[in-house]
């Protein structure tokens, strides 16, 4: 099952702190969403919001066309998978998955019978008799999936479910839960702060920075053509363009990916001394500085081959400069 | 092994050598001459080294003794139960309905009286339930009852004045459990459209068992252990088990027999670890 | 839901302070019977129990064995800890087994215990076998909350000092014992109000020389009276007065 998700001027205060401000965002059913950004932006407060632990201090919120106000967790279609997990521990990974099933009031066997599923679904099913403290972290990562779904919700809330695992096997993870997502078709909406992970998994990327949506759209808009300042540095590093060398606007300056200055380009950026390289497989990683008086300093992969001497003195391009606004 | 682990092990056991003579002189090798006089007999004044269990056929075949045990452990598994059901609501109500910022207010003032001197708290107990006490005027006065019924001097007073040391104690047992739970459990339970009521008894309830095993054991053990209270609050009617200790001590000069009740005292609190040993290692994720 | 929790929680904090309030209440009494009706309030005795030798008597040594007793659990049970979490000993298990044992056994059962020993040896009852007794108590209690507050960050810091030149006992002076102020804190206190309250091991173990429960509990022998309430009251008083100087200046700074 699934749904589409609509958030409507969603605002929400905690005292004198507005933890959201004026939120408006929807997603379609079955889609992927990832809401990213640095802590505190928001992004879990507003997943806490869609999931009913929180109610806005204004606004609006429908899901699958039905406004979702005064509706408690359990009768929501939306299910979440919360960060530490908050698998049962004293239960067995199959009473633990078919715990929904019985607040359901489905008999015991039928329940059974639909919690192997699940963990089959998870590559589980012959640990269904263990107890969570028997398993490791991805492991439990898998159960409170195969949990949260059990219940056939339209939309599957995640709260950093990856946060815990360690680098090699968050990557893995990542491919496995969108294959899970792709096989049910449930709405995802999952909450990061890893932008690698965001690329790697989202249909769609909500970008957020204090309590405001920075950015909404597909992982190559949001790396290659980014709307903000913020967005732009938090997908990955971004070199500033003087504002003579492009016609500029007021509030909005432009910049340009480090892979995108080089040798050769569309705009030139002047002659710039290089300072120091660094080797990083497929590329070298050099900081430059602009040899006028400005002494701008850039930040350019150039290609295996095209690196200058250091200290050496040579014209530098971008292409693929973007404009960004400096504020939301 | 190498010579600094040599070394650091060397200064490691010089460290730990005081504590553990202290713990040997002090606490094993008297315990051990506790169990040697348990063995001997009091022939007139004179204690008689025989190497017998007459003490303990004796505990288990005189009535007044053997009903000693029996007042004891109805006393302390009592008390467990009652506190168990008082404060597990205080703590949970403390740990979940309380405001934040009030909790450590909140459970600072649940065990005050732990500040007051434990035999005073007894004497005070004996102030409230005496036939002039507070209470017995209080009830006559608000038209409950017509003259003072008698609590003092029975078990119900022991019963009484235990309850009130031990609430304290599972309390804070019971809130230091609930306030270390994620309470994501609670919200997943409810997510997963658990109702209340469902949340608290197949949940909540069940994640505290460690905190309550834990609490239950200790008034166990010092519950079973109390001489105070029973003596001030229910008086010679019935004598539990340290009653009867100070009694062959005392009046008796009996110290075999106390010795050989201790013993025995000290059994029951073995069985009582084995039987919650199992629930205190209860898995925890 | 919620009223119904807080009318549990008034009924409950009411069975909890009764007895606190009936005693400190009828401290103040002037007739002869700590019972209704109130008819202070009045003073007087605590005039007499400030001005009863045995008391002031009974506090003194209460205080000198407290203080004593506390001073060496504290001292061995942090030597010991610092043993035990350094490193690896054979059978440390077991060593740890023992310093926590006398925790779950009745202080009847050891006050017996060194009274049997003390008797062979003809080592008569005093302040000191009392306070010996006290340590037995308190040592695992020391042992345990420090053992606990030892952790790994504890020892790579003491390695840092040893590796930057700092003798054995610079490194506990100046490292260990800073670090674990609070728990240090909190034993010592802790084994203070333990020991400032036990009764049984004091009962058995003194003789001419008493503490003060055992000196309060003479005092009950002799019937009811206000001048225990007064002295009860004023020994609360005095515990809520260090709870409350602790709770502002220890554990405040530690939890932030």
């Amino acid at each position: 099952m699934t749904a589409d998700v609509a958030l409507q001027s969603i605002s929400q205060s905690f005292g004198t702190f507005r933890a959201l401000d004026n939120i408006d965002l929807s997603f379609g059913a079955g889609e992927f969403v990832v809401l990213l950004g640095p802590s505190g932006c928001g992004k879990s407060t507003l997943l806490f919001i869609l999931g009913g632990f929180l109610s806005p201090s204004r606004g609006t919120v429908k899901i699958g066309g039905r406004d979702m106000d005064g509706v408690a967790p359990r009768n929501r279609p939306t299910t979440t998978m919360f960060q530490d997990y908050a698998l049962f521990p004293h239960m067995t990974l199959r009473d633990n998955v078919g715990f929904g099933l019985r607040m359901k009031g489905m008999g015991r066997a039928a329940r059974n019978a639909k919690a192997d599923d699940m963990l089959d679904l998870v590559g589980l099913c012959d640990k269904a008799g263990r107890k969570p403290h028997e398993l490791s972290g991805g492991q439990r990562q898998r159960v409170a999936l195969a949990r949260a779904l059990a219940v056939d919700p339209d939309v599957l809330l995640l709260d950093e479910p990856l946060g815990a695992l360690d680098l090699k096997l968050r990557r893995q993870m990542q491919d496995e839960l969108k294959t899970i997502q792709r096989k049910v078709g449930t709405t995802f909406v999952h909450v990061t702060h890893d932008q690698e992970e965001a690329m790697a998994i989202a249909d769609r990327i909500v970008v957020m920075n204090h309590g405001k949506v920075e950015d909404f759209g597909v992982p190559e808009d949001i790396y290659l053509r980014p709307k903000t300042l913020f967005t732009a540095n938090f997908m990955g590093d971004i070199n500033r363009i003087p504002a003579e060398l492009v016609s500029a606007q007021a509030r909005v300056v432009h910049g340009v990916r480090p892979e995108n200055v080089g040798l050769k380009g569309d705009i030139a950026l002047g002659p710039a001394r290089l300072e120091s390289a660094a080797f990083f497989g497929t590329y070298h990683r050099c900081h430059f500085r602009s040899a006028d008086d400005r002494s701008t300093p850039y930040v350019a992969h150039l290609a295996l081959g095209d690196l200058p001497a250091v200290d050496a003195i040579v014209p530098l391009f971008a292409s693929h400069v973007v404009a960004l606004r400096e504020t939301a | 092994m190498s010579s600094i682990e040599r070394s650091e092990r060397r200064t490691a056991f010089a460290f730990v050598a005081p504590a553990l003579l202290w713990t040997l002189a002090f606490f094993l090798v008297p315990f051990g001459a506790m169990v040697l006089l348990s063995l001997a007999h009091l022939e007139g004044r004179e204690i008689v080294q025989a190497y017998d269990l007459g003490n303990y056929i004796k505990i288990f075949t005189d009535p007044s003794l053997l009903k000693g045990i029996f007042v004891s452990l109805e006393i302390t598994m009592t008390v467990t139960v009652i506190s168990v059901l008082l404060a597990w609501p205080l703590a949970w109500i403390i740990a979940t309905q309380v405001p934040a910022r009030y909790q450590r207010l909140a459970i600072m003032l649940a065990v005050l009286p732990f500040w007051t001197s434990y035999v005073v708290r007894s004497y005070a107990w004996a102030l409230v339930l005496g036939q002039n006490g507070v209470l017995m005027q209080w009830l006559i006065g608000i038209g409950l009852l017509d003259a003072p019924i008698q609590i003092m001097a029975t078990r119900a007073a022991t019963i009484i004045g235990f309850v009130h040391f031990f609430v304290m104690l599972l309390t804070l047992t019971i809130y230091a459990n609930l306030i270390q739970l994620s309470p994501n459990y609670a919200r997943a339970a409810a997510d997963l459209g658990a109702s209340g009521w469902q949340t608290l008894r197949l949940v909540i309830l069940p994640l505290t068992l460690p905190g309550i095993m834990t609490g239950a054991f200790l008034t166990f053990v010092l519950c079973i252990g109390d001489y105070i209270t029973p003596q001030i609050l229910g008086g010679n009617n019935e004598l539990s088990m340290p009653q009867l200790i100070m009694l062959q001590l005392g009046r008796r000069g009996d110290f075999p027999m106390a010795s050989a009740l201790s013993v025995v005292l000290m059994a029951l609190v073995t069985l009582a670890y084995a039987a919650t040993a199992r629930w205190l290692k209860m898995d925890r994720v | 839901m919620r009223a119904l929790g807080y009318i549990y929680l008034v009924a409950i904090f009411a069975f909890i302070f009764l007895p606190v309030i009936v005693l400190v209440l009828f401290s103040f009494q002037a007739g002869r019977l700590p019972v209704p009706p109130f008819d202070g309030p009045s003073l007087k005795w605590y005039a007499e129990v400030l001005n009863d030798r045995g008391l002031m008597e009974a506090l003194r040594n209460s205080l000198f064995v407290a203080l004593v007793s506390s001073s060496i659990a504290l001292m061995l049970g942090f030597l010991a800890a610092q043993g035990l979490a350094r490193v690896r000993l054979p059978g440390s298990v077991v060593m740890r087994g023992l310093l926590i044992a006398p925790m779950t056994v009745s202080y009847l059962i050891i006050a017996l215990g060194l009274l049997s020993l003390f008797n062979g040896l003809g080592f008569r009852p005093s302040l000191w076998a009392t306070g010996i007794g006290h340590v037995v108590i308190n040592l695992p209690l020391c042992f345990a909350i420090l053992f606990a507050a030892m952790g790994d960050h504890q020892k790579n810091a003491e390695r840092a000092a040893r590796d930057l030149g700092a003798s054995e006992l610079q490194v506990v002076a100046l490292v260990t014992a800073p670090m674990l102020k609070p728990a240090l804190l909190a034993a010592f206190f802790l084994s203070i109000t333990f020991s400032w309250d036990e009764f049984i091991i004091a009962f058995l173990l003194t003789r001419f020389d008493v503490t003060l429960p055992v000196e309060i509990w003479s005092m009950l022998r002799s019937g009811l009276s206000p001048a225990t309430n007064a002295i009860g009251s004023l020994v609360f008083l005095v515990s809520i007065v260090i709870l409350i100087i602790l709770e502002l200046t220890v554990f405040r700074k530690s939890k932030s």
